[in-house]
């Protein structure tokens, strides 16, 4: 390691991980310690690699679904729209009008899921435990309107090539506008538990400054990217779906530090509520499956790329097909990959218990990394 | 597994016996060990709505010092196989382990032709006393297999079996 | 912007470059280059203020090649640029790009795990998703555990 070299007798290494309670998941961290404060910092991964793209090459298109929902298994709606619609585009499927503002919806919901969980997890990382517990009752209803279409808690494998398999009915229609309603009574109690306490604001304030050029050079995006000030969402860089249709804002803050990507994500669940609320307000009558959708895919031979907002930034898929039905190469552009690479640089000269605030404000799910 | 490599003391009690083994399955502590997915659905299972600390099992220590009992959520790759035998051998007796999700059963859905990254499931080297399939399983499915892990520990179920349907 | 990272990325003489249709491909500009000259590609791009998404390998192994796709993109206005390089299947090897982008390091690394590509002049080019003590590339097709 090249940290290493960087040891006198003063400083000493401090191995965080990979067991442990606030790295979300298995990421090790080889720290050089002067003290309190990092000197260094690398990320080890690759604890929990799970070979997603090999098995991209070993299975047809529609064999791979499920391995989209595992990735991220926070945000897992937003991996099957990101590989549903690089496959269409690249087969040239066509899909409903019903079906496109029921993936928009489902997979809104699937971000405020995501980001309740980040807050509560976030929280407890810097010691309150409340929260995690509040933001948590409110998933579960997320969680029972999401399993009542798609059948599963967690990860989902709802969307097909042209469409999605079930469609959605009165009550999940009911039970949404309640949660919605609900959701907007709550979020003024989690601004005035967390958001005004003064001790989150000495913790992040100030804390984890990540500087717009540093996202450029890492290729951070998502509220990363938009905690920095750049104005960087995928949903209006390049829009898919029904995303051009919707009356949306993108939360974008400027101070840099976790504060304002903390911020960021708060918003970001008031604006989804809102996208929720207009998808169903002009939700069409339709199919939800495309009627000529191919049963075997086979694109053309050639490479095709698709991006979508995730959760944790911009999720893209590369396609390389050989024209066969296995993908010849599958890639997966994951966001966090790309947000943790600059970790390191990010928390040189830090004090542990500030980068572990830095960690936390950058919502890692390290799974979707090693993929 | 649990006691058999504890030394039986020279002098039994079977009573002190009954009562030990019901103090410690109704107060397991489980250590916070989420590789990936089934992690969730174990926070989940320790918050309000399933609430493990009905049954005495929310106190989620990470220091394997301090647990009873191991619960294998995800899967286990090659590069992290030592750190979970390390863990594993770090907790004091009795302990026991709990197999959750396809992934620490038998490998679970990334079990393929050619596969070079994981271990198919947790029992290949350590010895697990519950096994709870699911891909994750849901919350209630987690407080059944603690059920099962303390029907294990005293011979008796103290709470109902839920009937289906 | 796409003319003119086109006209600034024709100047380096590339092997190929074209326009593919968005709508069908997903990216705007596709410019093949020789290993030599993605280090000069990558400058250019970073000089205009384009940011790298990802790298990614493929193996060719009816031609006996091994191919390293780069994608960049700028954050504000959609411009999607790939640049690719070919290297010889036996010994591939192609400058690193660290230099410009740091977010390449762990790409590379990645792509060096899976398909045994050496980036050149890169500083710690040890696995990242593999054990450490892997010497195998997974993602070669004729991979046998």
């Amino acid at each position: 390691m090249n940290g290493l070299t960087q040891l006198t007798d003063e400083t000493f290494v401090l191995n965080l991980g990979p067991q442990h309670p606030a790295t979300h998941g298995v990421l090790r961290v080889k720290l050089v310690m002067d003290g309190e404060w990092i000197v260094k910092a690398e990320p080890v991964l690759g604890y929990i690699h799970r070979m997603h793209e090999k098995m991209g090459e070993n299975r047809t298109f529609a064999q791979f679904m499920p391995n989209t929902g595992r990735m991220d298994y926070l945000g897992a709606l937003f991996y099957n729209h990101g590989y549903c619609c690089a496959v269409e585009r690249a087969a040239g499927i066509e899909v409903p009008e019903r079906a496109e503002w029921i993936r928009v919806i489902t997979a809104e919901l699937n971000r405020i899921s995501s980001h309740l969980l980040w807050f509560g997890a976030f929280v407890l990382d810097l010691g309150g435990f409340t929260p995690l517990l509040y933001a948590f009752d409110d998933r579960e209803i997320i969680l029972d309107l999401l399993e009542s279409v798609t059948g599963s808690r967690l990860t989902y494998c709802y969307f097909r090539f042209g469409g999605v398999y079930n469609d959605i009915d009165d009550s999940f229609i009911e039970g949404t506008r309640a949660f919605i309603k609900r959701m907007r009574g709550r979020m003024p109690m989690y601004h005035d538990l967390v958001t005004g306490n003064i001790i989150m604001r000495k913790r992040l304030e100030g804390i984890g400054p990540i500087s717009q050029e540093m996202v450029r050079r890492y290729g951070a995006t998502g509220p990363v990217a938009r905690g920095s000030g750049i104005n960087f969402d995928v949903r209006r860089h390049e829009p898919y779906s029904v995303y051009p249709e919707l009356d949306f804002k993108v939360p974008v803050y400027h101070e840099c530090d976790s504060m304002a990507r903390y911020m960021v994500r708060m918003d970001e669940i008031e604006e989804s509520m809102r996208i929720v609320e207009q998808g169903l307000d002009r939700l069409p009558e339709g199919p939800v499956m495309a009627a000529k959708a191919p049963k075997i895919i086979k694109p053309a031979k050639g490479d095709y790329y698709h991006a979508v907002e995730a959760a944790r930034g911009s999720f893209g898929v590369r396609i390389v097909s050989d024209g066969t039905n296995t993908p010849y190469r599958l890639k997966l552009r994951s966001p966090t990959f790309s947000n943790l690479s600059l970790f390191g640089e990010a928390c040189e000269g830090m004090l542990l218990a500030d980068a572990l605030a830095l960690m936390g404000s950058l919502d890692l799910v390290i799974p979707e990394i090693d993929r | 597994m649990g006691t058999e490599n504890v030394h039986p003391p020279i002098v039994q009690l079977s009573t002190v016996d009954k009562v030990l083994a019901l103090g410690r399955a109704n107060s397991l502590w489980p250590m916070t060990f989420g590789l990936a997915c089934c992690a969730i659905e174990m926070m989940a299972t320790g918050a309000a709505r399933f609430d493990l600390a009905r049954f005495g099992a929310e106190v989620f220590r990470p220091s394997p010092r301090q647990c009873d009992v191991m619960i294998v959520a995800g899967t286990i790759s090659k590069k992290m196989y030592p750190a979970v035998k390390t863990l594993y051998d770090q907790m004091p007796e009795p302990k026991w382990v709990i197999a959750m999700g396809n992934c620490a059963i038998s490998g679970g859905p990334f079990v393929f032709e050619g596969q070079y990254g994981i271990i198919e499931g947790a029992d290949k080297f350590l010895p697990v006393d519950i096994y709870i399939p699911g891909c994750p399983p849901r919350p209630e499915a987690l407080i059944e297999g603690i059920l099962e892990l303390e029907e294990k520990l005293t011979g008796s179920r103290r709470w109902p079996r839920v009937k289906a349907g | 912007m796409l003319d003119t990272i086109k006209a600034k990325l024709a100047a380096l003489s590339p092997e190929n470059i074209s326009e593919p249709v968005y709508k069908e491909k997903g990216f705007v500009l596709d410019v093949q280059v020789a290993p030599e000259g993605v280090v000069a590609a990558a400058e250019t791009l970073s000089a205009e203020g384009f940011f790298l998404e990802a790298i990614t390998g493929v193996d060719w192994i009816d031609d006996n090649q091994l191919e390293a796709v780069y994608d960049y993109n700028h954050m504000a206005s959609f411009c999607r640029v790939v640049v690719r390089t070919r290297c010889d299947r036996a010994t591939p090897e192609v400058p690193t790009i660290s230099e410009v982008y740091p977010g390449a390091d762990w790409h590379e690394r990645e792509t060096h795990d899976f398909f045994g590509i050496k980036f050149l002049g890169h500083p710690n080019l040890e696995p990242l998703l593999l054990p450490e003590d892997a010497d195998f590339h997974p993602l070669l097709k004729d991979f046998k555990p």
